[in-house]
């Protein structure tokens, strides 16, 4: 994921809506099986709209609940502006709800793939603003908050994304800001007149949810330049000054954004670690300012993300007595459960957690899986021994590290993305000593590692669609070079070597859906060997979770039956030698769906092919 | 369909990760540097996990050059009804290009929009905004 997505938090958050809601249609789809998706997304994605006082009691509910997304309280904290996905028609709009009665009025009508964030109150409450994706530009438009009358252009943005922030107080400016590798930017926009933005900070820094002070002297924001999110304010010396730019960190253990000042700017408010909102005084005199220490309002429900973006679940009202927040349903907890061939449950390995993407190891005796942690939302390695249910941490690092695959019996590896590269790794499943880097992808890119070949000397990963083998020649990683071995216009990925190195199973879509594959594989160059290409899933629905047997004679596949809600386990008999061949696919099991995490990558066998573990919501339940 | 929530903010993208940008664009190109040209679209390369354009543009001084413009993938097109055979139907023919440009002053750009030989014009919005 490049940076400039990754610093636009609210865009890419918008951008991932537009997609749920464009993806919740398809017009080849049977309608009842759309439906049934629909609701199924809005129950897993609903969020209840929640009011608060200072000290967290709730005051109220509001509305129906649905996926609300940026919810901004009014001046007069009376109403809420916020995005709402339409997932019939697939569009994404901004919204006006009144508080007392719950009811909706829609401000814009966007078609299907434009969008719409960041909405802001004038601060008499007629009108609210927002930035609007229309063509190929990023304009704010401002429209009555009674939903009357049309909108207005107020700025066409030539550049990338931007995010509005603010309307000042005096009506006369809104604020917005952009970020990119060039720093970040923040600029004043005249409401009326001449509308030409007006720098009035700028840092070679990431500066997100920037918000000026009700005077326009300091500036509050969010910035990773220590190594992790922390609110941050600096002075704004007044146009053409030479005064310098004073920085304070207000934050030390981690500030995430939700960046609020209240109307007379003594005080601002922030998302905390721990899901805490946070109070932070602030006392100022002529050229002088001082901080208080963060001090704790509440905490917020633990289903809010930890680390979530800023301003996408929640806002403080313009008096510092009222917060809103979107809550999101609690993740389920999974259980890592075994089945038989027959889908028989016939163990579990520890407790329930956030767990995704079990990976047995070679000896069948371990599991590795990504574990998010509950109270941060970051993401590890843990591994377990499935005799005895006992888990301990591979890795423990702020970074998040995913697509666990086992090197050998005693070592995982996995990838993470640091300083902007994502990078392979390894090491010991205990956790224990060094951690080694194996290759590096290029800058901003993210891949998925999804296999080693069986005489260790290639990796194998998906890197954007395509399939790539690295070679894990010489002994610096950095001079390691990816070699294309599924490349073409159609998607490609979760490439698996056959246990005789001489085959690679994959998934493609070149036949419009996606389908298993089978082709030879050139120990030599790490590319495809010959034109040669086995097609071996026959059905619809084929989700990945490719594996084979460890004597090479059976490989397995899932395929996702939408309309039942459940996950089929295929596999079909296969031989390598002489020549490649295989059976025709027939159903193992079932295991009741849907199922989080991401089925491509799942290695999840034991390699006689007897044991298939899977982390399950609760309670555990299979069919057949 | 739903899944694509979820992958789309997860990393591991896979089979239909390619929705998200590949690699590092805004280290490639400027976003608030945008440029329009036109010219003759010389070369197609239809590939995951960037499609590119090859257009012969004629400088100030009468000379052709050829620049190169990145897209997103072919995925991102066939979600939108536009195919390899629409920009091979404009193939030696006149296309208006829309781009951010290339931060190490190449002959390259990101595309935003492009306006093929028949008149349709093909947003690569979000994506590349």
């Amino acid at each position: 994921m490049s940076p400039k997505l990754l610093t636009i938090p609210a865009a890419i958050c918008l951008v991932a809506l537009s997609a749920a809601a464009a993806g919740a249609q398809n017009p080849q789809q049977d309608p009842a099986e759309r439906a049934r998706n629909i609701a199924r997304q809005l129950e897993q994605n609903a969020r209840t709209l929640t009011l608060y006082d200072r000290q967290g009691k709730v005051i109220s509910t509001i509305a129906e609940k649905h996926i609300f997304n940026q919810p901004t309280l009014s001046p007069d904290a009376a109403r809420i502006a916020l995005i709402k996905p339409d997932l019939e028609k697939e569009t994404v709009d901004l919204w006006v709800y009144d508080i007392k009665t719950g009811t909706g009025v829609q401000i814009t009508s966007n078609k299907p793939r434009e969008n719409v964030q960041a909405p802001a109150w004038s601060p008499d409450g007629k009108y609210v603003a927002y930035v609007a994706l229309r063509g190929s530009r990023y304009t704010i438009f401002r429209k009555p908050s009674d939903g009357s009358g049309a909108e207005e252009t107020l700025y066409a943005h030539q550049g990338g994304p931007i995010v509005l922030t603010d309307w000042s107080l005096d009506g006369r400016y809104l604020s917005f800001y952009e970020s990119d590798l060039a720093g970040s930017r923040l600029y004043l926009l005249p409401a009326e007149g001449d509308r030409t933005p007006i720098e009035a900070a700028k840092s070679e820094k990431e500066m997100l949810a920037a918000r000026l002070s009700p005077d326009s002297r300091l500036l509050a924001y969010r910035s990773n330049e220590t190594g992790r999110a922390e609110i941050w304010v600096r002075s704004v010396p007044a146009p053409g000054s030479q005064a310098k730019v004073d920085t304070w960190q207000l934050s030390t253990e981690g500030g995430y954004g939700m960046v609020w000042w209240k109307r007379d700017g003594q005080e601002l408010f922030f998302f905390g670690p721990d899901r805490v909102v946070m109070s932070v005084q602030v006392k100022s005199g002529p050229g002088t300012f001082e901080f208080s220490k963060p001090r704790p309002m509440f905490k917020a429900p633990d289903s809010i993300p930890a680390q979530s973006n800023p301003g996408a679940f929640g806002s403080v009202s313009r008096d510092g007595e009222r917060i809103v927040f979107s809550v999101p349903p609690l993740p389920p907890l999974r259980q890592l459960t075994v089945f038989d061939r027959q889908g028989k449950e016939v163990g579990r390995i520890g407790a329930p957690g956030l767990y995704v993407q079990p990976t047995v190891s070679p000896d069948g005796t371990k599991v590795a899986v990504m574990r998010a942690d509950p109270q941060t939302g970051a993401n590890d390695i843990w591994a377990f021994d499935i005799a005895t249910g006992t888990g301990t941490p591979v890795t423990a690092t702020p970074d998040g590290e995913n697509a666990p695959v086992w090197f050998d019996n005693d070592r995982v590896a996995y990838v993470s993305m640091r300083a902007n590269f994502a990078s392979i790794y390894r090491k010991q499943w205990t956790g224990q000593g060094p951690e080694e880097q194996l290759f590096r992808y290029t800058s901003g890119a993210g891949m998925a590692l999804t296999d080693f070949s069986p005489d260790k000397r290639f990796a194998m990963v998906d890197g954007g669609g395509i399939v790539l083998a690295i070679p894990l020649t010489g002994t610096d990683p950095l001079k390691r070079e990816a070699v294309d071995f599924a490349r073409s216009e159609f998607e490609a990925g979760a490439g698996r070597f056959s246990p005789d190195g001489r085959y690679v199973a994959f998934g493609s879509n070149d036949t419009n859906r996606f389908e298993v594959y089978v082709r030879p594989f050139d120990a030599k160059t790490g590319e495809a060997a010959g034109e040669m290409k086995w097609k071996i899933s026959n059905e619809a629905g084929v989700v990945g979770g490719i594996v084979w047997r460890s004597d090479g004679r059976e490989l397995f596949y899932h395929v996702n039956d939408n309309a039942a809600q459940e996950l089929r386990i295929m596999a079909v008999d296969v031989s390598t030698t002489p020549e490649f061949k295989a059976s025709a696919p027939r159903e193992l099991f079932r295991v009741k769906g849907p199922l989080p995490g991401n089925p491509p990558q799942w290695k999840h066998i034991t390699p006689d092919g007897q044991r298939f573990v899977f982390a399950v919501p609760r309670p555990a339940t299979s069919t057949k | 369909m739903i899944r694509r929530l979820a992958l789309s903010v997860c990393l591991a993208g896979l089979l239909a990760g390619s929705a998200v940008a590949h690699h590092n664009m805004s280290a490639l190109f400027d976003f608030s540097q945008r440029f329009t040209t036109s010219g003759t679209l010389s070369k197609v390369d239809w590939r995951n996990p960037h499609i590119y354009l090859f257009v012969d543009v004629k400088n100030d001084k009468g000379q052709v050059e050829t620049w190169s413009f990145e897209g997103p993938s072919p995925g991102f097109f066939r979600q939108r009804d536009v195919g390899k055979e629409n920009f091979e139907a404009s193939m030696q023919k006149s296309v208006k290009i829309e781009a951010s440009r290339a931060r190490d002053g190449s002959r390259s750009g990101l595309i935003r929009e492009v306006t093929l030989a028949d008149g349709r014009l093909v947003s690569l919005c979000p994506q590349n905004c």
